[in-house]
């Protein structure tokens, strides 16, 4: 076994000791001659934070240039100069899930560490350019983008969507995670998936050729929520309105505090709301209606293209 | 001194009612506070609370690794500038590590119904039949969001039956905790509320106000005007009878079977006289 692994994702070269096989292989990898823009190990992660940093949670801290998170009994974190993730397993720890954090919440940190704008949300591609659904956990992004993904649209990024300062999202790792329930919807038979941890309902989907690999500017932007009542809600937000959804929307975005980049990710969070169309998308808690749904936003984004 | 004060209760028992009056009375406005507006804080169940807390995601977890991680998000709320008063469905259990699931509140409100009320409550709320309310109620295995297959909004919340949820928080060793009932917000709304508003550490000069501000029949015309947002879906309305309507609703046979698996509970709390009967409400 070779003692680094590499990759390529959201535009970075990446060396893990870590198998990653969710990640494209790196296509043509000369490491002596140009070494990986981001190094994954494995090592020792000090047990008690970051001295001298801000505590911004139980398990959370920061510094100007690091991130120290703990998964309690799965693993420790510590992600730091936009280059280098350290992961500290605990005992008996299956890669799988040391893998579902590393993807998710530390290397999300090591994106706003890059000063990239991270959305939560999925990309999906439109033509040359694409549309991002942001929302709260529980949504519906997933099953919405697994919607797309049926109607034979590209996927760019699911969960963590980094947009750059030239507002162009970049593309991630060709997988969606996806839960039984959208599965079931979708009629798509999870027997063969691999699940994201060993015991969730919740799995790891393939994109194949439906994963857009190239970087595409960010042209539309629905926030994803749902109510109690059983009409679909489509409003648009306008002018300087469009700022604060797209702040609140930003992956972990308590990682900023302390982080010593808010007035750049404020900056971008402008740049990008500038030049989107921007709406709230409200569907009903039950009952819903995929196929509508994603025909609606399709008129929405040919209204607007 | 900052921290938390839980406003607990099983379903239909009144928590939004209560929640109305709350954010009245901390609104210092001459109209009532809009139904669709009542942030008077979170839930503890809110998905959105713990992940902002843990920094990870609690989609990642599995119902029994959040559970356990519950706890720290609480006692994180103490470092918090204000008292906070948050809503929680939750009955008052111990995670797989010993520790109670809300570790060190400043106290708990614990909002009481009759059973017998609250079972055809909680049919309309769940959407199931009398019968199938009162088997839940029953079910020490009861739980809201417990869906492994999806991702709802709010984590999983154990009820235990009926009775352990109350006992579960009145008799929580070392838990400051006072009960108000249902019963008597609505028929002694001045004492009742006024004692919830000392407990809660709140001042008490716009008690009769909020008392007014979040009466049934405002928050009815208030619904019936423009809707409910809380409202689940296939209910019609929300804010329904108010008052006490076991006696049409439920058969004997019904009220029989609350009795035999609630009697204890409820005669302790004054919902049964000596003889075991279920007391009429006061008018």
């Amino acid at each position: 076994m070779p003692d680094r692994f590499h990759y390529t994702c959201y535009g970075l070269t990446i060396q893990s000791q870590l198998p990653l096989p969710e990640l494209l292989h790196a296509v043509s990898s000369v490491p002596e001659i140009a070494p990986a823009e981001v190094d994954i190990r494995i090592g020792p992660v000090a047990p008690e934070g970051l001295p001298g940093g801000t505590r911004l949670g139980p398990f959370l801290w920061v510094t100007v240039s690091s991130l120290w998170l703990q998964v309690p009994k799965v693993a420790r974190f510590l992600v730091s100069e936009g280059r280098e993730i350290v992961i500290d397993p605990e005992p008996g720890i299956d890669a799988d899930s040391l893998r579902v954090f590393l993807l998710g919440s530390a290397l999300g940190a090591l994106l706003f560490q890059r000063g990239l704008l991270v959305l939560h949300g999925n990309a999906i591609r439109i033509g040359e350019q694409c549309m991002v659904c942001v929302g709260h956990s529980g949504a519906g992004k997933s099953t919405l983008a697994a919607g797309f993904l049926r109607r034979g649209h590209e996927i760019l990024a699911d969960d963590v969507v980094p947009v750059a300062t030239d507002c162009r999202a970049l593309p991630g790792f060709p997988r969606i995670k996806l839960w039984q329930d959208a599965a079931d919807r979708l009629d798509i038979d999870t027997q063969a998936l691999r699940r994201i941890r060993p015991e969730m309902e919740k799995f790891n989907y393939p994109l194949f050729d439906q994963f857009a690999d190239r970087p595409l500017p960010v042209r539309w932007v629905y926030i994803l929520g749902s109510h109690a009542r059983p009409e679909t809600l489509f409003e648009p937000i306008r002018g300087m309105a469009r700022f604060q959804p797209l702040h609140a929307n930003t992956y972990r975005v308590r990682y900023l505090e302390g982080m010593a980049l808010k007035s750049e990710h404020l900056k971008l969070c402008g740049k990008l709301a500038g030049r989107i169309r921007l709406a709230r998308i409200t569907r009903p808690e039950k009952g819903f209606e995929l196929d509508a749904l994603i025909d609606r936003i399709l008129a929405d984004v040919a209204e607007h293209p | 001194m900052p921290g938390i004060y839980w406003l607990a209760s099983y379903p239909k028992s009144g928590n939004t009612w209560f929640r109305t009056f709350l954010r009245n009375l901390q609104n210092d406005g001459d109209q009532p506070v809009d139904i669709n507006d009542l942030a008077t804080g979170s839930i503890a169940s809110h998905r959105g609370w713990l992940d902002e807390v843990l920094g990870f995601d609690t989609a990642e977890l599995t119902p029994d690794e959040v559970e356990r991680l519950r706890p720290a998000v609480y006692r994180w709320a103490l470092r918090e500038r204000e008292i906070g008063y948050h809503k929680i469905h939750d009955a008052y259990t111990l995670t797989s590590d010993d520790e109670p699931l809300v570790s060190a509140p400043l106290g708990a409100l614990y909002i009481l119904r009759n059973p017998l009320d609250v079972a055809p409550s909680a049919a309309n709320h769940w959407h199931c039949s009398i019968d199938a309310a009162i088997a839940k109620m029953a079910d020490p295995e009861m739980a809201l969001a417990r869906s492994r297959k999806s991702l709802p909004s709010q984590v999983r919340q154990r009820l235990l039956t009926w009775s352990q949820h109350v006992l579960s928080w009145v008799d929580a060793p070392g838990l400051n905790c006072r009960v108000i009932r249902y019963e008597d917000m609505l028929h002694d709304p001045l004492s009742t509320f006024g004692l919830a508003t000392d407990f809660l550490q709140l001042p008490r000069n716009r008690l009769e106000t909020a008392i007014r501000f979040s009466d049934f029949r405002e928050l009815a015309r208030q619904e019936a005007e423009k809707g409910f947002r809380e409202r689940p879906q296939h209910t019609e309305r929300f804010f329904r009878a108010g008052g006490s309507t076991w006696r049409d609703k439920l058969t004997q046979e019904q009220v029989d079977r609350i009795v035999t698996d609630h009697g204890a509970v409820m005669r302790r709390f004054g919902y049964l006289d000596e003889n075991g009967d279920p007391v009429s409400e006061r008018t």
